[in-house]
């Protein structure tokens, strides 16, 4: 048996991956990262407010998810309900950051793996994004708009006409990455001499967030964390792993699935349910907009000092979750489980996690497209 | 034809938030046209190799414990970086002072930093992020060999000598000293009770305004000082007062002008700006 070791680069931070292989293909692989920030620690002993300036520092490309996660777990904690108003401009806001990572992952991260791109469209596009969420939020990256008991922006119909038309200008651009009917060229071009069925996963899928138009399939209590080989540690549910992110939350919809049925879980669904998810964000933004009451109050006031809490979000990579424990205003405990841990845990060969699964069986050459697939932060894992 | 600039990015600990944040400069493309991309985390570049470069940009910040970065130890990949270029541009709070990640190149918090003996040739720009403006506008200056103004810790002048409550929307309410009293209000100032700490923070994010329309203060959220040196501070979103009176006040006023003046304005009602901005009753 022959072992390489490749350190994998423009992820979101770094990974190294082993593969242990025979006859050219790949038998087993383990994934390793080696960084750690601290960011729990970090927190303890804080005003629980200051988590919704730090944590959203949790990671650049999707910090938004951390600060939306940072607030439900407080509201949790301290029995907040936030008017729907507030609500719909999280989801809007969350809603496009998961749009602009997935844009920039697919062109900057991907495509480059394979053939070369004009990435500066996806930047171009992704721009734009960014500058809708910061009509609302005030900046991207790194706002703090979304606050326990709501949000800070009070916006007026000038803003929401704005966001509106902007959303559908930006919906109808994007027909030409792929359009509503799932054609895409850019896609067929990048599979021209990939084999679409290639990097099948475990074929589990699981949500645990409720945002957006997702619907949970699972219950957060059953989430177990176990060290691993590496720093970042094994997430197990119910005792086994499971595949989340655009492909697990999007099976209901008619197009991914026929994709799904046809090729499963290779990476071609897996990338294509990631860029049509897109097209599904902008509709339903488009139509939930429409429901905002601007005479709706933007902030509650929290009254409660002390509770536990759980905040989930379905992210750009899939859920989220944000444990909470506070004390007298005071952060007492904190732990954040991301979607990457989840699909990049190391279990052994009869049970491997879903990235260690898509690559067994496959040639080496297309490890690094099969990993990047999974569109892995090793930025947020590295919390 | 003269060669291109070479333009070496590096990520040491941070969220990669100061490229994302890059990535939003409208004319990207025709920037980095004009230089010799060598290395960046993100966007598509050569194979990674230490060498020379006439601009190095570090991201993020440097941590004395083992942090494995390429396969190196990270401080010692920033050292040999650092050694073989000819300017360095420290991007970012993290990559400046150290922020929540670790320790600065140039500085340490308020200390002198690992890398403080090449000072002169280092460009800080603190921010968290730091604006997509702010980082073109050094890149640019470098490229076309054009002098920058730098104050005593190598900020540029033309961006840090504002404050960011310049060009802040609630600036009338700061100067008739009418507080916000919750967050998602129009109204009032957030300096009072919510924080902010515009009035004392060196940044222009109310003159060059975020992804060109906003801030964080006119979305209602204070400013955190997020280019300072003790970014982040606690208790980010309370003013921290001595009897009543801001411990930070405005940059360059004494403390007995400030108290003065806020007096006077609080005593003398504006009508206008005691209402609500838009109310459909009056």
């Amino acid at each position: 048996m022959k072992i390489t070791k490749k350190i994998i680069t423009k992820i979101e931070g770094e990974a190294t991956l082993k593969l242990y292989k025979k006859d050219s293909l790949i038998e087993f692989a383990e994934i390793e990262f080696w960084q750690y920030r601290g960011m729990e620690e970090y927190l303890k002993n804080r005003n629980y407010m200051d988590a919704c300036v730090i944590n959203p520092r949790i990671c650049g490309i999707c910090g938004h998810s951390h600060l939306i996660a940072t607030s439900k777990a407080i509201e949790n904690a301290l029995n907040i309900k936030i008017t729907k108003k507030a609500k719909i401009l999280r989801e809007i806001t969350l809603g496009l950051e998961i749009i602009q990572n997935h844009i920039k992952w697919f062109y900057i991260t991907l495509y480059p793996s394979v053939k070369e791109i004009n990435y500066f469209k996806a930047l171009e596009f992704s721009r734009e994004i960014a500058k809708i969420i910061a009509l609302i939020a005030g900046q991207f990256p790194h706002n703090s708009y979304a606050v326990p008991g709501g949000v800070t922006c009070d916006l007026t119909n000038l803003e929401i006409i704005k966001v509106k038309n902007f959303l559908s200008k930006m919906f109808d651009k994007y027909q030409e990455i792929i359009d509503i009917n799932g054609k895409s060229e850019d896609l067929e071009i990048l599979f021209e001499d990939i084999p679409k069925e290639t990097g099948k996963g475990i074929n589990k899928f699981l949500v645990l967030g409720d945002n957006l138009y997702f619907k949970s399939n699972g219950n957060a209590e059953f989430i177990k964390e176990e060290d691993s080989i590496s720093l970042n540690k094994n997430v197990l549910y119910k005792g086994s792993f499971y595949e989340v992110g655009p492909l697990a939350r999007n099976l209901e919809n008619y197009l991914i699935k026929k994709v799904y049925e046809k090729y499963q879980d290779s990476i071609y669904t897996r990338i294509f349910a990631r860029l049509y998810e897109v097209n599904l964000i902008f509709q339903y933004l488009l139509k939930r907009i429409d429901e905002i009451d601007i005479n709706e109050k933007n902030y509650i006031k929290p009254t409660k000092k002390s509770g536990k809490g759980v905040g989930i979000v379905e992210a750009p990579r899939g859920s989220l979750i944000h444990q909470i424990e506070i004390e007298d205003e005071k952060i007492k405990s904190y732990n954040i489980i991301v979607p990457t841990q989840f699909n990049l845990s190391n279990g052994t060969k009869e049970s491997p996690s879903p990235a260690q699964a898509s690559l067994i069986g496959e040639y080496e050459k297309q490890s690094d497209l099969i990993f990047k697939c999974f569109d892995i932060c090793a930025v947020c894992v590295s919390h | 034809m003269h060669s291109k600039p070479k333009v070496f990015w590096i990520d040491a600990v941070g969220c990669n938030g100061c490229s994302h944040s890059f990535f939003n400069y409208p004319e990207i493309k025709e920037l980095l046209n004009k230089v010799e991309l060598l290395y960046h985390p993100l966007l598509p570049s050569p194979e990674f190799k230490v060498q020379k470069s006439d601009i190095l940009i570090i991201e993020g910040a440097l941590k004395t414990t083992y942090f494995p970065r390429l396969d190196f130890n990270l401080v010692e990949l920033i050292s040999e970086l650092v050694k073989l270029s000819k300017k360095v541009i420290l991007l970012g709070t993290c990559s400046v002072y150290g922020g929540m990640f670790g320790e600065g190149v140039l500085f340490n918090k308020q200390k002198e930093g690992k890398f403080f003996e090449f000072k002169e040739k280092m460009i800080a720009l603190p921010g968290c992020p730091p604006h997509p403006e702010w980082i073109a506008y050094v890149i640019e200056m470098l490229v076309e060999n054009k002098n920058i103004l730098l104050d005593k810790e190598n900020r540029p002048k033309e961006i840090y000598s504002y404050t960011s409550h310049m060009g802040c929307l609630r600036n009338e309410y700061f100067e008739w000293k009418i507080d916000a009293l919750d967050f998602g209000t129009k109204e009032g100032c957030l300096f009072y009770l919510q924080g902010c700490q515009g009035p004392f923070t060196h940044s222009s994010c109310n003159r060059i305004l975020w992804n060109e329309v906003n801030s964080k203060p006119r979305a209602g959220t204070p400013c955190f000082g997020c280019t300072e040196k003790e970014f982040p501070k606690k208790n980010l979103f309370k003013t921290e007062t001595f009897m009543g009176i801001p411990a930070d006040i405005p940059l360059g006023v004494s403390k007995r002008a400030y108290l003065t003046i806020a007096g006077i304005a609080k005593s003398l009602k504006n009508d206008r700006l005691n209402k609500r901005l838009i109310d459909e009753n009056n």
